[in-house]
C-alpha cells in the first residue's frame, strides 16, 4: 500500500495506481472545478487527454500545477491538491459564477472589457484572480533537468501492439531503434484489452527488442516533431512532485531519426448532451482501463452510451467485475448490439444527466423519439475515436477524411514519417448529431465551451474555424482540444451545411502535452542558461575578492575594493594609480588571432581597413574592421611578429564574431591565399601594465629596455617566454604581456610584485572605462555600435588608400558621407553629472539628436565627461546641449567638445 | 548506473597544423618523416609521443613533439601553438558515449565512432573536440575558459546517466 494525500486528507493507493485510479479506488468522484464556471468535475479519461482532473502535485519548489491526475503515478508521500476553488473543493464560492453563465458566454472578454489599455490593466487583475488553473510555485525548483541527444534509424512512438511489432521488426532487421511510450508500462490498448494479446506477449516482445539493441523509453512522450525528422521527447524520471532518485527529474531528448513510425493510437470522444461534465460521466475505454488495469470499478449501476461496437467490451468488462449494466444507449438502429447479452436501446442518445456535486444520479436519453430515464452512478460514453495525428501534422503532414470513422487520418508528409495502427485506421462509427439542449452541453471541458457558445459564435458571424477557436477559446486549454476539436468541427459543419472536412481544421503545434519550464531550460536553469567563461587567472583574482563584471559569457574583475571601499571609490583609486604611478590589469579576454604564411599581410589587408603590409617586423598599429556595408564592426591592433607571422587583436565582446568573420574570409573569399589564421584568444593569457612607471616596471621584469610605443619584443619573465607589446588603451605608457595560459600564474605574480614594489595596484574594468573614456578611445558595443562608419568615428584618415578591404565598396556609397550623420563627439558637463545612455537634445521637448555612449568622471581634474554620437557632431564643438535621461529622471547641461579629454597629442605614451 | 570517470591530464604541447597548399606533397613528406600517413578527416593517427587529429579539411590538432613538423610543412603550411587555450579531459568507462549525448548534438553512440575517430561538436553550448582513444575512453579538448563549467556539467550529468 502507498500513502498519499488529497486536499490534506490521507488515503492509500496500490502499487502502479495513477492518482486518478487511486482517487476512484477511494470513492472520490469530485476532483476539480472547471476553469470558468467552477463546475464540479470528476475524472473523465484514463490518459493524457484528461480535461477535468487537474491537480497540483508536490510541495514547495517541486509543486507542479495543472497535472492531470490520470498522468501521475502515486508514490509514497504524494501530496495532491485540487485547484481553482475556495474555500474548499466541495463548497466553492466561485461556483456562483455558474449562475452568471449566460453573461459569460463566448466572446465575453471582448464584449465586456474594452476601452483603453489602462482599463485593461485594471480588469486583468480580477480576471486572473477569478480564472483558474493552479498556481505556479514561488520557490525555486530544487531538481535538475537534463537535455540529451539521440540518433536512431527508426523512432517508434507508442508501444501498443502496432508500435511494439514495428519496433521488433526494425530492431531485428539490424536497425538502431528507439521506442517511446508515454505510460510507465508498455502495451497501451493491450492493457485494457488483454484478451487481444496478453502481458506475456508484451514482455517477450520488449525483451526481444532490447536483445536486438533497441532502446525502450517508458514514461516518455514525443512532444514535438520538427524539421529534418527531429523529434523531442519528454521523459519523466520521477513523478511530478517526487524527489528524484538521481536529482534529475526530467529529461528532454532531441532525437534525430532516419524514419519515424507513429503508433499513437486514437482518443475516444465524449458526447455532447446537457450536463455531460458531471462527475460520474466517463469515457467508455477509460472505464475499461480502470477495471482491467487497476481493478477499480468506477460505478455499480452503469449506463453506456455509444455509437460503435467498442463500448460493448466495456459493458462486458463491467459486468464481469460485478457492476450492473442498466442500459446501453446505442445511437445506431437495430439490430446493433442485439446479441450482446445486455439491455440495448437503439436509436438512443443521451439527453441529460442529474446528480450532486460528487456523483451522478440519473441519465435521461431520447430513445426512438421518446425520453427515458435511468438511475445510474456511472455513464460510460463512446462518441467515436479521434486518431492522434498531432505529430504527423507537426511534421508538416496533411490529413485525409475518413467517412466511416468520422475522423481525420494521416495522409502525406514531406518528412519520413509513417503512421500505423489505430491512428491510421480508426474504428468505424455511426454518425450522430447532438439532440440535447446546447446550453450545458460541453465540448471543451477545460475551457467551459458549450455547443451554445459555438452556436453564438456562428450567429455573430464567425465562420472560419480559426476565428471560432479564438473567439470561444475552444481547443486553447492545456489539453489543446484533444477531446473537443471534432465535436466543434461537427457543429460548425452542421451550421455551415457542409461536410466536416470542408469546415476546416486548426493546426496542431508542439508540445503534444504540457512541458515544464524547467525541462525546457535544462541544466541551464541553474546558471542562467550558459556556462560562465573563466579567466585563466580566475583563482588569483578570486583570492582578492573583486567585484565581478559579466562581459558576454566572461566574468572579469570590475574593481578590487580595499576595506570598505565602494565600487566607485575603488575604481577611482585604481584609475588614479594608473595616471600617477602604475597599474596592472587582466586583458586575457581580448580576441587574438595568429596569422601566418606568405600571404598573411594580404589576408590581413582584406580583414582590416588599414594598411598592414608596410609594418616592419617588431612593429604594430591600431586597426579596425568593417562589415561589407562599410560600417565599423570591430577594432584592435595588428603586430608583425616575424616576416610572415602576425598577431591580430580585437575586442573581447566581438571575439566570437571576429573568429567567424576570419574563418569566412579564409574559407570562402580567400581559399587561394597561402595563409593560416588560428584563433589563439585563449592560448595567450594577457596582462597590461600601464602608467608613468610602467616602463620602469617592464624594464626590470624583462631585464632589457622595454619596447617603444607600438613595438613588440619576445622576452622572458619569471623564466617564462612572453611577448611584450607596447600599446596603450589607458592613455599612459603601457604594455601588454602575453604568455601561454598554462604558465601565466608565475608571470602574473612576478608582474604584480614589481607593480606593487613601485607603489602601484591592480585595476579592473571600471577604472579601465574611466581611463579610456578620458582618453577618447572607442569600445565595441559602445561607440562602435554597428551604425558608425570610419568617417563618423574620425578614422577615415587611417583607411587603406589602396582599398581592397572588406567594406571598401560599401563605404563609397554617398549616403555614408553625407551631412546629417551621427558623429563621435566628446561632452563636458557644465552642470550636473552626465547620465550614461541619455539622449542629447538642444532644449527641453526637442527631438533627440544623439546619445551618450559612455560617461565617466575625469580622474585627476574631476568633473563629468562623456563620449557620444551627435548629428553633424564634428561641426558642433562648443554647442551647449542637454543630456537627458527621462527614464532615470536625470539630466545635465553639456558642452560639445573633441572626444579627447586627456593628452590629445599622445605625448604621455611615447618615449 | 552507467559508469564514467572524468579526469584532467596535465597540459601537453598542442599545436594547430594547417596546410594551405600542395597537400599531396605535404602528405608524402609527412609519411616519409613520421612513418604514418596524415590522418583523414574525422580520424587520428600516431602514438602518445605524437598524435595528429584531423578536425577540419586542412587542419590537424597536434599533440606531442612537433620538432620534425616544420620541415614537413616547409612553405606549404604553418604550425601555431595553442596548448594554453585547451584543456584535455579524458572520459573513461562504459558510460562515456552516453555522457557525451548529454547536452550534445553529435552521435557519439554510433558504433562507427570508434577508436581513432575524431569529431568537433558542441556540448551544452561549448565547442568541444573529441578523439576516441579506445572503446572505454575518449579524450575531449575543451576551451580553457569553459573547462571548469563543462567539468561541473559532466560530473553532475554523470551521476544520473
Amino acid at each position: 500500500m502507498i500513502n498519499f494525500s488529497f486536499d490534506g486528507k490521507a488515503y492509500t493507493a496500490q502499487e502502479g495506481d495513477t492518482l486518478a485510479a487511486a482517487l476512484l479506488r477511494n470513492g472520490i468522484g469530485l476532483v476539480g472545478r472547471s476553469f470558468k464556471y467552477h463546475r464540479p468535475r470528476g475524472i473523465m479519461t484514463a490518459g493524457v487527454e484528461e480535461p477535468n482532473a487537474l491537480v497540483t502535485v508536490g510541495e514547495g519548489g517541486r509543486a507542479e500545477p495543472n497535472t492531470r491526475a490520470t498522468d501521475v503515478f502515486v508514490y509514497e508521500g504524494l501530496v495532491a491538491k485540487s485547484q481553482n476553488r475556495w474555500p474548499n473543493l466541495s463548497f466553492d464560492v466561485g461556483a456562483v459564477l455558474g449562475l452568471a453563465a449566460p453573461a459569460l458566454s463566448a466572446g465575453f472578454y471582448y464584449k465586456t472589457f474594452f476601452g483603453s489599455a489602462k482599463k485593461w490593466m485594471f480588469y486583468e487583475y480580477f480576471i486572473r484572480k477569478a480564472a483558474g488553473l493552479g498556481n505556479a510555485p514561488t520557490q525555486a525548483d530544487p531538481d535538475r533537468f537534463s537535455h540529451r541527444a539521440a540518433f536512431c534509424d527508426v523512432l517508434i512512438v507508442g508501444a501498443g501492439p502496432a508500435g511494439l511489432q514495428a519496433a521488433l521488426d526494425a530492431a531485428e532487421a539490424g536497425k538502431r531503434v528507439i521506442l517511446v511510450e508515454q505510460d510507465n508500462i508498455l502495451g497501451a490498448s493491450l492493457i485494457r484489452d488483454p484478451q487481444e494479446l496478453d502481458a506475456a506477449w508484451i514482455e517477450v516482445t520488449a525483451a526481444r527488442i532490447r536483445a536486438a539493441g533497441g532502446r525502450i523509453l517508458p514514461r516518455t512522450t514525443a512532444s514535438g516533431y520538427w524539421e529534418h525528422d527531429l523529434v523531442t521527447l519528454t521523459q519523466r524520471l520521477s513523478e511530478p512532485g517526487q524527489v528524484p532518485a538521481n536529482s534529475v527529474a526530467q529529461r528532454l531528448w532531441h532525437v534525430r531519426a532516419g524514419q519515424v513510425i507513429l503508433a499513437t493510437g486514437s482518443i475516444e470522444r465524449p458526447m455532447a448532451f446537457a450536463h455531460n461534465d458531471r462527475p460520474g460521466v466517463m469515457l467508455s475505454q477509460a472505464v475499461r482501463s480502470y477495471v482491467q488495469r487497476f481493478g477499480v470499478v468506477p460505478g455499480k449501476r452503469v449506463v453506456i452510451a455509444t455509437n460503435n461496437d467498442d463500448a460493448y467490451k466495456t459493458a462486458q468488462t463491467l459486468k464481469d467485475a460485478g457492476a450492473q449494466i442498466v442500459a446501453i444507449l446505442d445511437a445506431r438502429p437495430a439490430p446493433a448490439g442485439a446479441n450482446s447479452g445486455h439491455r440495448v436501446y437503439n436509436d438512443a442518445v443521451p439527453l441529460l444527466t442529474k446528480g450532486a456535486r460528487h456523483c451522478l444520479k440519473s441519465v435521461s436519453a431520447l430513445v426512438d423519439g421518446k425520453t427515458m430515464e435511468w438511475d445510474a452512478d456511472l455513464l460510460a460514453v463512446s462518441g467515436g475515436f479521434t486518431p492522434v495525428v498531432h505529430l504527423h501534422m507537426q511534421a508538416g503532414g496533411t490529413l485525409d477524411w475518413n467517412e466511416d470513422a468520422q475522423a481525420f487520418i494521416p495522409a502525406s508528409s514531406r518528412q519520413n514519417v509513417t503512421t500505423i495502427g489505430r491512428a491510421a485506421e480508426p474504428q468505424a462509427i455511426f454518425k450522430m448529431v447532438p439532440v440535447s439542449s446546447p446550453k450545458k452541453s460541453f465540448i471543451d471541458f477545460q475551457n467551459d465551451v458549450t455547443l451554445a457558445d459555438v452556436d453564438l459564435a456562428w450567429a455573430e458571424g464567425y465562420r472560419s474555424v480559426e476565428h471560432l477557436k479564438r473567439y470561444t477559446t475552444l481547443g486553447m486549454a492545456t489539453d489543446q482540444g484533444k477531446l473537443s476539436n471534432m465535436a466543434a468541427l461537427g457543429r460548425l459543419a452542421e451550421k455551415q451545411g457542409v461536410a466536416i472536412p470542408e469546415a476546416g481544421l486548426t493546426t496542431f503545434r508542439p508540445p503534444y502535452t504540457p512541458v515544464t519550464m524547467g525541462l525546457i531550460a535544462g541544466a541551464g536553469a541553474k546558471d542562467a542558461g550558459a556556462h560562465v567563461r573563466r579567466l585563466a587567472l580566475y583563482d588569483l583574482h578570486a583570492a582578492k575578492n573583486p567585484i565581478w563584471q559579466p562581459l558576454g559569457y566572461w566574468f572579469r574583475p570590475r574593481a578590487y575594493p580595499n576595506g570598505g571601499e565602494s565600487l566607485a571609490q575603488a575604481a577611482m583609486r585604481e584609475a588614479k594609480a594608473v595616471r600617477n604611478n602604475v597599474g596592472m590589469t587582466d586583458v586575457s579576454t581580448l580576441a587574438k588571432f595568429e596569422v601566418s604564411g606568405p600571404d598573411a599581410a594580404a589576408f590581413l589587408e582584406i580583414i582590416c581597413a588599414t594598411t598592414v603590409s608596410k609594418l616592419a617586423v617588431g612593429r604594430g598599429r591600431y586597426t579596425f574592421m568593417l562589415r561589407e556595408d562599410g560600417f565599423v564592426f570591430d577594432d584592435g591592433t595588428v603586430w608583425r611578429l616575424d616576416e610572415n607571422r602576425y598577431l591580430l587583436t580585437s575586442s573581447t565582446g566581438g571575439a566570437d564574431r571576429m573568429a567567424t568573420h576570419i574563418s569566412y574570409v579564409r574559407q570562402y573569399l580567400c581559399p587561394h591565399l597561402r595563409v593560416s589564421a588560428v584563433n589563439v584568444q585563449e592560448h595567450h593569457a594577457g596582462l597590461a601594465i600601464a602608467g608613468p612607471k610602467a616602463k620602469a616596471v617592464v624594464d626590470a621584469l624583462i631585464g632589457t629596455p622595454a619596447p617603444r610605443h607600438m613595438s613588440t619584443e619576445p622576452a622572458t619573465i619569471a623564466g617564462t617566454p612572453v611577448l611584450v607589446l607596447a600599446a596603450s588603451y589607458s592613455g599612459e605608457r603601457a604594455f601588454e604581456i602575453y604568455v601561454d595560459a598554462n604558465q601565466a600564474k608565475a608571470v602574473w605574480a612576478a608582474c604584480e610584485a614589481h607593480v606593487q614594489a613601485e607603489g602601484g595596484c591592480l585595476y579592473g574594468l571600471e577604472a579601465m572605462e574611466f581611463l579610456r573614456i578620458e582618453k577618447g578611445h572607442l569600445v565595441v558595443g559602445g561607440e562602435v555600435d554597428g551604425r558608425m562608419t570610419p568617417h563618423d568615428l574620425a578614422l577615415d584618415k587611417m583607411l587603406n588608400k589602396a582599398g581592397g578591404y572588406i567594406g571598401a565598396s560599401g563605404l563609397v556609397r554617398p549616403a555614408l558621407s553625407e551631412g546629417g550623420r551621427r558623429q563621435l563627439v566628446g561632452l563636458e558637463a557644465i552642470e550636473g553629472d552626465i547620465p550614461e545612455g541619455s539622449m542629447l537634445i538642444p532644449r527641453e521637448g526637442a527631438s533627440p539628436q544623439g546619445h551618450v555612449s559612455a560617461a565617466a568622471f575625469r580622474i585627476i581634474e574631476g568633473g563629468s565627461v562623456a563620449l557620444g554620437q551627435l548629428v553633424d557632431g564634428f561641426s558642433r564643438h562648443g554647442e551647449i546641449l542637454i543630456a537627458s535621461s527621462p527614464t532615470r529622471g536625470q539630466k545635465a547641461r553639456v558642452r560639445v567638445v573633441a572626444p579627447h579629454f586627456y593628452d590629445p597629442a599622445g605625448e604621455r605614451y611615447r618615449d | 548506473m552507467t559508469e564514467v570517470t572524468i579526469t584532467t591530464p596535465p597540459a601537453a604541447p598542442l599545436h594547430v597544423f594547417e596546410i594551405w597548399g600542395n597537400p599531396a606533397a605535404v602528405a608524402k613528406r609527412f609519411k616519409a618523416a613520421m612513418g604514418f600517413a596524415l590522418p583523414a578527416t574525422g580520424q587520428s593517427g600516431g602514438s602518445d609521443a605524437l598524435r595528429l587529429i584531423r578536425f577540419e579539411p586542412t587542419v590537424w590538432l597536434v599533440e606531442g613533439d612537433i620538432s620534425a613538423l616544420g620541415d614537413v610543412l616547409a612553405e606549404d603550411g604553418a604550425l601555431t601553438a595553442t596548448s594554453g587555450g585547451i584543456v584535455r579531459m579524458r572520459l573513461s568507462g562504459a558510460g562515456w558515449r552516453t555522457l557525451l549525448m548529454e547536452g550534445g548534438v553529435f552521435d557519439a553512440e554510433s558504433p562507427t565512432f570508434a577508436a581513432g575517430c575524431s569529431a568537433a561538436t558542441i556540448i551544452d553550448h561549448v565547442n568541444v573536440r573529441l578523439h576516441v582513444v579506445s572503446d572505454d575512453a575518449c579524450d575531449a579538448y575543451v576551451p580553457l575558459s569553459f573547462s571548469a563549467g563543462l567539468l561541473h556539467f559532466w560530473k553532475e550529468a554523470a551521476l544520473s546517466l
